[in-house]
């Protein structure tokens, strides 16, 4: 189950970015520090329950990823709290952790450490996760020489081995080719039977349709609206 | 204690990839954690042995041990800068923790400060020298310095991550810090009228100790040691208070 109450973040945007001690020091000599306030998030406040494969939607910089980011703690909200039960795994964007310069064994490895994974767990899943990314033959490869499409497919390979409870998705689709999205959606779709909570951030309103059961409605940083997929996305279509 | 062993596990794997980074494609590879100290050797000893006549007994030995303690403290701290600048990108989008990122660089560093240590007693036995007991304290001020080094990576690495031109202001700081830390010269030579400001500096404390400990066969005075440590454990928590206080929220804003 997933609890937030009252979240909000706000950045302070400097009118003038001072980047270096220097300028800021003369901006302090000449008191001219002054911010915007940019409230990325609103007292958001919304209940999932466990099992729950719930849509977040909106538009562009309306709060979808901060959301995500501050519930998956990469992002500290400045007010408001939160729970979640059991283990999160955020899957805000598929290849951030890979290396270059190493092959794609190695990636495994390192990214799984990120994800949590010990490198006992690693090499015991290396044959599945290389034969679900379609990968097999590519494993000592340098991922430099990888397309972005078989970065994306074996980032998910990996992720998906993470045993968690919750999970966070934000839009990790667009990458891959046709194929690739099914072999994601018929994941998320296991996922939901054994009865794990899903929140899925998309602006592909087809797929929200079919597979969640609730979604959030996210409008300049406050939920505009939170109910039946049906419902939100009817009243999305309107705005 | 999963979580313990979570974050151990991507430290070391971070400090992995920072070595195989490092040496990946260079020719000489590792060598190049053997030729940076003793060119920083040849040059220090031809410049103050040859042209400035120092008298120092075994001088090659008593230089050598100071860069590689050197070495370590400002390659370590700037490498904690720059690594984290790195992997801003990662930390921006996984729930990593900063303190993964700067303690794996500084192992990866620590490595390095090793096979340089190993090559200074290869040096030190080749030149007829002998250890004694007192050279057990070395590993004490090994775990010191290790100590200082974390707790002054804490310190710099937030003010670099807010301020740009930190980097800059470091690079002098610590080329004044080399000057007041006796490495090429004898601590002796110190005037009693800047020993009181000259002795606050930690790494000046470690390298007499260990060149005690290790070339002259006796070891510091307790209480010497004792103020070290203290002024160490200073640094250390200071740093950690900021780090943990200020590391978060200024990567957001990177």
């Amino acid at each position: 189950m997933i609890k937030a109450r009252g979240i909000t973040k706000l950045y302070k945007i400097p009118h003038e970015r001072r980047t270096t001690l220097f300028e800021t020091l003369l901006g302090y000599v000449k008191n001219q520090l002054s911010y915007e306030d940019l409230y990325a998030l609103q007292d958001v406040s919304f209940e999932i329950r466990r099992g729950e494969m719930v849509g977040l939607i909106g538009k562009n910089g309306s709060g979808k990823t901060t959301l995500l980011k501050i519930l998956s703690r990469i992002v500290l909200p400045t007010h408001g709290t939160f729970t979640i039960e059991g283990r999160v795994s955020p899957l805000l964007s598929l290849s951030v952790g890979f290396h270059g310069e190493l092959t794609a064994l190695e990636n495994l490895y390192l990214y799984g450490a990120i994800l949590g994974l010990s490198r006992k767990t690693v090499r015991q899943k290396i044959n599945t996760i290389f034969e679900f990314a379609g990968l097999e033959r590519f494993e000592d490869m340098k991922l430099k020489n990888f397309s972005s499409g078989m970065i994306a497919r074996l980032a998910f390979a990996i992720m998906v081995q993470t045993d968690s409870d919750v999970l966070l998705v934000d839009e990790i689709f667009a990458v891959g080719d046709k194929d690739f999205k099914p072999k994601c959606i018929a994941v998320f779709e296991e996922y939901k039977k054994m009865g794990k909570t899903i929140i899925f951030a998309s602006h592909d309103l087809d797929t929200i349709a079919e597979y969640c059961d609730r979604t959030i409605l996210l409008h300049e940083g406050k939920i505009e609206m939170f109910g039946k997929t049906k419902k939100v996305l009817e009243y999305y279509k309107t705005i | 204690m999963k979580k313990i062993s979570r974050y151990l596990n991507v430290i070391y794997e971070l400090s992995r990839l920072d070595f195989k980074l490092k040496y990946y494609g260079s020719v000489l590879g590792l060598f190049w954690s053997f030729l940076k100290p003793f060119f920083m050797l040849a040059i220090l000893y031809v410049v103050f042995y040859e042209f400035l006549k120092v008298n120092i007994e075994n001088y090659q030995i008593y230089l050598l041990l100071g860069i590689v303690i050197w070495n370590f403290f400002a390659d370590a701290t700037k490498d904690s800068m720059q690594s984290i600048m790195a992997k801003a990108p990662l930390l921006q989008k996984i729930n990593l923790p900063p303190f993964a990122v700067v303690a794996s660089t500084i192992i990866h560093s620590f490595w390095t400060f090793l096979i340089t240590l190993v090559a200074f007693f290869v040096l030190f036995f080749v030149s007829g020298s002998q250890l004694a007991w007192s050279a057990f304290i070395f590993l004490y001020l090994i775990v010191l310095l290790v100590a200082l080094i974390f707790g002054t990576s804490f310190l710099v690495v937030p003010l670099y991550m807010r301020f740009k031109d930190f980097g800059h202001i470091w690079d002098i700081f610590l080329q004044m810090l080399f000057w007041a830390t006796p490495l090429v010269y004898q601590y002796s030579l110190v005037p009693e009228k800047y020993l009181r400001w000259y002795l606050l500096n930690p790494v000046a404390r470690i390298v007499v100790d260990a060149r005690n400990a290790i070339l002259y066969h006796f070891t510091p005075e307790p209480k010497q040691l004792l103020i070290t440590t203290a002024v160490i454990a200073v640094i250390f928590f200071i740093g950690l208070a900021v780090f943990k206080k200020y590391g978060r929220t200024l990567i957001e804003e990177l």
